[in-house]
């Protein structure tokens, strides 16, 4: 049974609602899934979930591009109603028939609405009683696809990722395990452990065994569960080795001075130092202060090459496209929308933007243009080309302020010192950018300590010591091999009694699937509980962004105990000098996980730290 | 044949350019004179018309947070109703029209054009594509949950008051405190002044890095004074409304003012 159906237009007004399903939803579903779905670019997703205290709701939607109307239908989660794509569109039809862009009241059409239902549900009934029927044949085909899945991917996460997509009547596995939402909104908490990292195969192949065949996927789940605990036994051993590493004694070969005499830093750096630290203050402005001067001749250019792309194809497709943009052809259709989507992405893929990100991106855009009237004297490619480039600034705008600034001074006032954590996987740039935001924190007077919370690395204490001392700032360090969680606790409270405003803490590289490395993450965090907790990547990044941030998010959300967890709250690029125009991992890890950009790594000196410039990186990936 | 054709045309032409001449030759000079000055100068009239009509704007920008009531306000001052309700507004949206309260009105009325952007922070930038026709703008806050959103409404409404078409132009801008007819809502002065206190504070920690590339293009206020309205370039006012109950009557006279009726 739907619990309600909306239609609204796109500037907000709500043009009718079902009267009968008079119950009121509890939470604000439609706002949310508005606020994180549909303005978030993942409009191509098949349905959102949406978790408030008392309710679970899944909502579907379908929109009307032409008028600018959007449909969404609600119902509880635990139902899994069959009929309501097939309502959606009937009702989408029927409305555009009778909708007028003056009128604001439609009473007349709960009639038809009810007519409409019945024909759905019957047609759901008919369809439901022919899959009983087709059901066994299916399943053997959704286990097979699921098979060949496993066998060509590797990793048990990624076996997990085949049983937990298309459940459920098809819910958005492209909207799952996002467990970042403003608020206390828990929207994807449905089982545990679920990873987003959707290759689209997936969706495309369990989309047959969608409806109903749910236990093929409780197979495949129970399979993977159990592949899960093999992988967890397996990833002790290794974590038991390095320990076993720095507890060895050294190797004494012949009667050679001890090892103490190997550390040769600090008493030659002792008289140099004053020197270094007098230079290194006066590098100049930090990047981040500076403004970058957009030229704003990129509309011409994007114009052209977009012709000359259309030069190289068929000569009758130009002449055609031509003729079409003139006359102006009477409504997209996907077909039509294809060829430039395909050329897009095929862009984006080439400026190192992630294959799924890219292939969701079109799905959304096409969502958007689909039956929309092609202006006259427009090309399909310019009206795709434009929508892509407003939903490309829309996802690289922040959602929230990055004016850190801002954050300390707050922190300030209410006497705490302000804590940002890095972390990332290994070798991303951690310590050097966290010794360049401390400069620029610097710049703008604010006290910054250090904490040395990579207890792992070999020199990883000694590097963060040598910036500290160029820096002039305190530094917290325990040496090495100590609980960093403790070791944050401890520089947090040191922090407090010597008056620093701001505490940067390094953490030691991890990869994503590491396990208990990753829960002592989460423990760190929890623990600790920062403001700010940054998520170090590097441009040079491919398809695996997507991977990393993902799993950190995830592993984040589920390996903490508290019911709220911490989620990386933003993003620094590093190595941004090194990719010349393939900016595409920006975009794919704003994406993903929905946390803005807030500084930009852009060389190895204190002063390259920039802000993201959207304007420039959309110009950049459109190109 | 054809070369034939041409030579034809071409003496036809040089026909009827022979008796042009002499038509124009036929003239008194001084009308000819006379009829070109005549369509120069209504040239010249149209074009300076042109101009003059472009610089008088007469939109109002209704902007603010997501969820402080815009789309509510622009549709009670459209139809005078809210209708069904609203939702996060994922458009603008546009409308020039007479004001609901002034179909009354007899006579020859204005109409008011009124555009209602979106205040979630994806959208941001569509505030700028209207903001060069703008003759006012409407900073709606939620004056029941203001405090929880104090920082981001002074963030935005910072980020408006600096920028550089509203300081050269010195667009009045109205404060509008929606949702008064809520037991719990401040009082307009409460948050006069609680944005003041914040704006401030922004002054002293809002260097070029601002949101991802909105530059703050001006600074606000005397330095080394607190904060006041007062100190903007352009005039600043505090008003009271309730969407819900249709009581906008203080926002429709700050129109009124702006566009003549």
């Amino acid at each position: 049974m739907l619990e309600q159906l909306l239609i609204f237009t796109r500037g907000g007004l709500i043009l009718w609602t079902c009267k009968e399903l008079g119950n009121a939803l509890r939470g604000s579903p439609i706002d949310t899934l508005i606020r994180s779905c549909l303005l978030e670019e993942r409009s191509g997703a098949a349905s959102y979930n949406y978790d408030a205290p008392g309710a679970s709701y899944t909502l579907k939607w379908t929109f009307h591009n032409e008028l600018s109307l959007v449909f969404v239908a609600v119902y509880q989660r635990i139902l899994h109603l069959l009929y309501v794509d097939d309502l959606l569109s009937m009702i989408k039809q029927e409305f555009s028939a009778i909708y007028d862009p003056k009128r604001t009241s439609y009473d007349d059409f709960d009639d038809i609405f009810q007519q409409l239902k019945k024909e759905a549900e019957a047609r759901a009934e008919e369809m439901k009683k022919s899959k009983q029927l087709g059901k066994p044949v299916n399943n053997n085909l959704g286990r097979k696809q699921g098979q060949v899945q496993n066998g060509s991917v590797d990793g048990g996460s990624k076996k997990k990722s085949g049983g937990e997509s298309g459940n459920d009547g098809g819910d958005g596995d492209k909207s799952r395990g996002r467990p970042l939402e403003n608020g206390n909104l828990r929207n994807n908490h449905v089982g545990k452990g679920e990873v987003p990292a959707m290759v689209n195969a997936n969706g495309k192949e369990n989309g047959a065994s969608k409806t109903g065949a749910f236990d093929v996927n409780k197979l495949q789940k129970l399979r993977s569960k159990a592949a899960k605990k093999t992988e967890t036994v397996v990833n002790k051993v290794p974590k038991g080795e390095p320990n076993k590493k720095i507890t060895k004694k050294n190797r004494v070969w012949d009667d050679s001075p001890k090892e103490s005499k190997l550390d040769f830093t600090d008493p030659v750096s002792e008289n140099g130092e004053q020197n270094i630290s007098v230079v290194a203050a006066d590098e100049g402005e930090s990047m981040m202060d500076k403004e970058e001067i957009i030229s704003s001749d990129s509309e011409s250019e994007e114009e052209e090459t977009g012709k000359d792309s259309n030069v190289d194809s068929k000569k009758k497709g130009w002449f055609s496209s031509m003729f079409q943009s003139i006359a102006g052809k009477a409504n997209l259709q996907k077909s039509d929308l294809e060829p430039a989507l395909k050329a897009l992405k095929d862009g984006l893929m080439t400026k190192n933007v992630a294959e799924e990100i890219a292939e969701k991106l079109c799905e959304s855009v096409a969502a958007s243009l689909e039956g929309k009237r092609l202006a006259s004297f427009t090309r399909i490619s310019s009206t795709v080309q434009a929508a892509m480039e407003e939903a490309l600034v829309r996802i690289l705008t922040p959602r929230r302020s990055i004016d850190i600034l801002r954050d300390v001074h707050a922190a300030k006032e209410q006497g705490k010192p302000y804590v940002v954590v890095f972390v990332g996987v290994n070798g991303v740039g951690k310590s050097t950018n966290l010794a360049k935001v401390a400069y620029w924190l610097l710049q703008h007077n604010v006290n910054v300590m250090m904490a040395a919370c990579d207890t792992f690395r070999s020199g990883a204490v000694e590097q963060l010591r040598t910036h500290a001392r160029r820096l002039q700032i305190p530094i917290f360090e325990k040496g090495y091999e100590k609980d960093p969680a403790i070791v944050a606790k401890e520089a947090i409270q040191e922090a407090s009694r010597n008056g620093s405003d701001v505490v940067l803490v390094d953490t030691a590289g991890r990869m994503q699937d590491n396990e208990p490395l990753m829960r002592a993450l989460s423990k760190l965090i929890y623990v600790n509980s920062p403001d700010l907790v940054l998520f170090v990547g590097e441009a040079l990044v491919g398809n695996d962004a997507v991977d990393q941030l993902s799993k950190f998010n995830q592993k984040l959300g589920d390996l903490s105990p508290s019911p709220d967890p911490r989620l990386i709250d933003g993003i620094l690029l590093t190595k941004f000098d090194t990719i010349d125009d393939k900016v595409g991992a920006a975009l794919s890890m704003v994406y993903i996980s929905g946390a803005p950009v807030m500084f930009v790594g852009c060389g190895q000196s204190y002063t390259d730290l920039k802000k993201l410039n959207v304007k420039s990186i959309v110009k950049t990936l459109l190109k | 044949m054809d070369k034939e054709k041409i030579g034809e045309l071409k003496i036809q032409l040089q026909q009827l350019l022979n008796e042009a001449q002499e038509f124009v030759q036929r003239i008194p000079p001084l009308q000819l004179y006379a009829a070109i000055g005549v369509v120069v100068f209504t040239i010249f009239l149209l074009l300076v018309i042109r101009l003059f009509k472009r610089r008088s704007a007469n939109t109002i920008l209704l902007t603010g947070l997501s969820g402080s009531g815009k789309t509510v306000l622009f549709y009670q001052l459209r139809d005078g109703s809210f209708h069904q309700g609203t939702v996060t507004s994922m458009e603008p949206n546009e409308g020039t029209f007479i004001l609901n309260s002034e179909t009354s009105k007899k006579g020859k009325i204005n109409p008011v054009h009124i555009v209602d952007v979106p205040g979630h922070s994806r959208l941001r930038p569509k505030l700028d594509e209207f903001l060069s026709q703008a003759a006012g703008i409407v900073f709606v806050v939620d004056a029941v949950e203001f405090l929880p959103n104090v920082r981001a409404a002074s963030e935005y409404l910072y980020d408006i008051l600096t920028k550089a078409s509203v300081v050269k132009k010195k667009i009045p801008l109205l404060l509008l405190c929606n949702k008064v007819d809520k037991v719990t809502a401040h009082t307009k002065d409460f948050i006069r002044r609680q944005l003041e206190k914040e704006i401030d504070k922004l002054r002293a920690s809002r260097t070029a890095l601002s949101s991802a590339d909105v530059t703050n293009e001006y600074t606000l206020g005397l330095p080394g004074e607190a904060f006041v309205f007062s100190q903007c370039h352009n005039k600043v006012t505090v008003a009271e409304a309730s969407g819900l109950t249709s009581d906008i009557s203080q926002l429709e006279q700050f129109i009124r003012e702006y566009v003549k009726a």
